[in-house]
């Protein structure tokens, strides 16, 4: 749009200069801490009447306060990853906080707190702050209500949205596209971050275009210079996602063979797509889809294997062991595969790899190399998201257990699956075991993925 | 008289009555009835009568296997309330107890212990053959119901035994993981939160979701309660520092039937080497093995929790399966808590030799 384009202008780095913010704008837990500190000033306040001064200067102190604290405050809430910018949490409305979960006091029991770095669910942002483009908009909105799910849909999609936006940016005087649309970006990228922490795969597209964005000419006029870099973000979908995928299911048709039984978890788009290659190449085999809460999401593979034509068997979690001696091999999708092998997907896959190590079912996982990240984390807790209760579909025969003060409904969704458990990954460059991970960006030949 | 068997049986049979414990008690109550105003001149008959009955009642309903060993514990008391009735007079006492060679040719050690006559085998064919004609079965009655009220009131203060050691087991600032439903669970818990402040997750166990009724009990008797979805056991297994599970029954081997997703949650705390304690009541021991199925279920529930008609055309196409209960092998447990104390599961099989008798194994 061309009205974005004066407006950049003006407010060139809204993202790096922080300005005390009306209390609406603040998150619910800088909220609190400026009331504990106003309380606490007020009782300095009370026992020293005579400092009339203090009590002037209360609120900007209050508010300064607050800006440090904040950094502290961030840096709590590991499952928002940041990508230099601080990400700012959007405006959450008082209402709506109320309605749902965590209620993180300073006065809670000490369980509660153990899980209390998983973050405050964030919710929908209300009007976007500042001049975000109308597609990142509505992208923010798809990803807080799940409408796009899975971590190749939400890469494709915030790169797609990413191309209207350099389409439509244009570059302020006194400064260059190489160095200002960095900026820009991050700017959208802070309002997604508010909608719903980031995913390893959004993360590492976004690291791929800074670079090609810096390494842009500067002398090349500017909308040749956009082209250019929608061009390589159409290459990067096709190369590390679209053909990635082509090559994972034709490596992993040889793993198949007639009269299989095969396990699957939840919905991967990319154990999906194996499934029906192989089906369509004459394989016969039959699968099992195991499913869980909070999201359910194995229904919708359900449907989408068995409208193809391939024998299904459908169970919940607990179900599990009953069933597993009949299995031949277990394919799962992953988020993310972290430098020492272990994986990071959907809750309930690892106790899934535990079972099928158990019974020395072999267990594979499906993954692009675009989704390697550099970090090790221990445990599921390190880095993790819940599902916010809107979102998670309602168990069937459920009561009201909201309600109870005592009691606290945390729907985590991802686990990590050490990488004992695995037997083999697929990737686009083969078959490789869970230790040779950590050599897939040198074996690439890059510095990371 | 008859006609409350034949009730009870087809209670059992439409699954009129749900828990274990419940169970325990209306057969009870039928058995008592039943040998009120049973007539009977050898103890032999009655014996034999109760068996029968317990056969049907066992057949009305397998999968509760606490029928059956209500029937037995019967029996056993009668049994040992004839032999102290029949060796009062001319008990000559010897304190042989122990002797090996009784011990090898009676094979009941336990059974000795509690008769106060000598343990000769010549003895114990003499008392058998008694057993055919005898004139006092009778007016053994009132005895065999005092027996049968200490049954009734061990049924009744399950729950406050077993969450007697509830505070010796839980400390302070420990996080329990526990799944399903179980009111045993639930007291063992409530019991210990008097003394100790700790926090309980509980896992939602689908598709029946007893875990979600858990929570609340929990919370509102004030114990700090997360309640997560199954999917997130092994995720948060790393903080939990004990696991607590109710059994549905417990087998001769020491293992247990439980509510299906207790497997999984018992395989990813012995991966993280977290204690796995069983609450459970004595009434629940079986003398019985699992060696059709090793992980398979006693029960199948009905696929429609899991995928109903809702889901329109993939009801046809699609398998569903949905077991009840999974079994679980004693590796997996480290410790029973019983309303009659403590034991690992290597000693149910002495549990259930002093609870039964062995002629009582198959009704």
């Amino acid at each position: 749009m061309a009205s974005n384009g004066p407006k950049s202008q003006s407010q060139p780095s809204d993202s790096t200069s922080a300005p005390p913010k009306s209390q609406k704008t603040m998150s619910k837990q800088e909220r609190r801490e400026l009331q504990e500190k106003q309380r606490a000033a007020k009782e300095v306040a009370k026992a020293q009447p005579a400092k009339g001064a203090k009590a002037a200067n209360k609120p900007s102190q209050a508010s300064q306060d607050n800006q440090s604290s904040k950094k502290p405050s961030k840096a709590a809430e590991p499952s928002t990853p940041s990508l230099g910018a601080s990400a700012s949490a959007k405006s959450l409305n008082a209402t709506s906080a109320s309605t749902s979960q965590h209620n993180l006091t300073g006065t809670e029991a000490f369980g509660l707190r153990i899980f209390s770095h998983f973050g405050a669910i964030k919710h929908p942002s209300g009007p976007a702050k500042g001049d975000i483009h109308p597609a990142i908009v509505r992208l923010g909105r798809q990803f807080a209500e799940f409408a796009i799910t899975g971590a190749n849909a939400r890469c494709i999609a915030t790169l797609t949205a990413f191309q209207s936006v350099i389409q439509d940016y244009s570059t302020p005087p006194n400064t260059t596209l190489s160095r200002h649309l960095t900026t820009h970006l991050s700017h959208q990228i802070n309002h997604l971050v508010g909608a719903r922490p980031m995913s390893v795969s959004m993360a590492n597209a976004i690291k791929h275009i800074k670079v090609e964005i810096t390494n842009s000419d500067i002398d090349m006029p500017e909308q040749n210079a956009k082209d250019e870099l929608c061009h390589k973000i159409d290459l990067y979908i096709r190369d590390r996602i679209i053909v990635a995928d082509k090559v994972i299911r034709t490596t992993a048709l040889r793993k198949i063979q007639d009269g299989d039984t095969i396990l699957t978890y939840a919905r991967s788009s990319v154990v999906e797509k194996v499934l029906l290659y192989a089906h369509s190449k004459g394989r016969e085999f039959s699968v099992i889809v195991v499913d869980s809460r909070p999201m359910l999401e194995g229904k919708g593979l359900l449907s989408k294997l068995s409208s193809a034509g391939i024998r299904c068997t459908y169970i919940l979690l607990p179900a599990l062991p009953s069933i597993i001696d009949e299995v031949n091999i277990v394919f799962v999708g992953a988020h993310s595969m972290l430098s020492n092998g272990a994986v990071f997907s959907r809750a309930g896959t690892a106790m899934v790899a535990m079972m099928a190590q158990e019974r020395s079912i072999p267990f594979v996982v499906c993954c692009e190399t675009y989704k390697y990240s550099e970090g090790i984390h221990l445990d599921s807790f390190t880095k993790n998201e819940l599902a916010p209760l809107s979102v998670s579909i309602p168990a069937a025969s459920s009561e009201e257990v909201q309600s109870e003060p005592n009691l606290q409904i945390l729907n985590p969704l991802y686990d990590l699956t050490p990488p004992t458990n695995i037997t083999a990954v697929v990737t686009e460059v083969g078959v490789i075991p869970p230790s040779s991970v950590s050599s897939l960006p040198f074996a690439l030949g890059r510095q990371f993925i | 008289m008859d006609s409350q068997v034949d009730n009870l049986i087809w209670k059992l049979r439409r699954r009129q009555i749900v828990g274990s414990r419940l169970t325990a008690i209306e057969t009870l109550l039928v058995l008592r009835q039943y040998i009120t105003k049973a007539k009977f001149t050898t103890i032999d008959q009655l014996i034999q009568k109760i068996k029968g009955i317990g056969a049907r009642l066992v057949a009305a309903q397998p999968t509760e296997p606490v029928v059956g060993n209500i029937v037995r514990k019967v029996l056993h008391h009668i049994r040992e309330e004839y032999k102290t009735a029949a060796n009062k007079p001319g008990s000559s006492i010897q304190s042989s107890a122990f002797s090996l060679r009784n011990f090898v040719v009676s094979g009941q050690p336990r059974h000795q212990a509690t008769l106060q006559k000598t343990e000769a085998r010549d003895h114990l064919t003499r008392s058998r053959s008694d057993w055919h004609h005898d004139n006092h079965a009778e007016s053994l009655k009132p005895v065999i119901m005092e027996a049968i009220q200490d049954i009734f009131d061990e049924l009744e203060t399950v729950y406050e035994s077993v969450s007697k050691s509830a505070k010796d087991h839980i400390h302070s600032d420990e996080i329990i993981l526990t799944i399903g439903k179980s009111r045993t669970v639930e007291s063992f818990l409530k019991a210990a939160a008097h003394t100790r402040k700790f926090t309980v997750i509980v896992a939602e166990t689908a598709p029946s979701y007893g875990g979600k009724s858990t929570a609340k009990a929990l919370a509102s008797a004030g114990i700090s309660t997360f309640l997560v979805p199954d999917s997130s056991i092994y995720a948060l297994m790393s903080r939990v520092n004990k696991v607590i599970l109710g059994a549905h029954a417990v087998l001769a081997q020491g293992g247990i039937f439980a509510v299906s997703g207790s497997l999984m949650v018992a395989t990813a705390a012995r991966a993280h080497s977290t204690p796995v304690v069983v609450c459970t009541g004595q009434f629940k021991l079986t003398p019985l093995w699992n060696l059709n199925n090793e992980y398979g279920s006693a029960d199948i529930e009905n696929p429609d929790a899991v995928l109903g008609f809702d889901e329109g055309s993939l009801v046809d196409k699609v398998d569903v399966v949905n077991p009840y209960y999974d079994y679980m092998k004693p590796e997996l447990i480290d410790v029973l808590i019983t309303n009659d104390g403590d034991h690992p599961p290597s000693s149910v099989y002495r549990l259930i030799k002093e609870a039964y008798d062995d002629a009582d194994h198959e009704l």
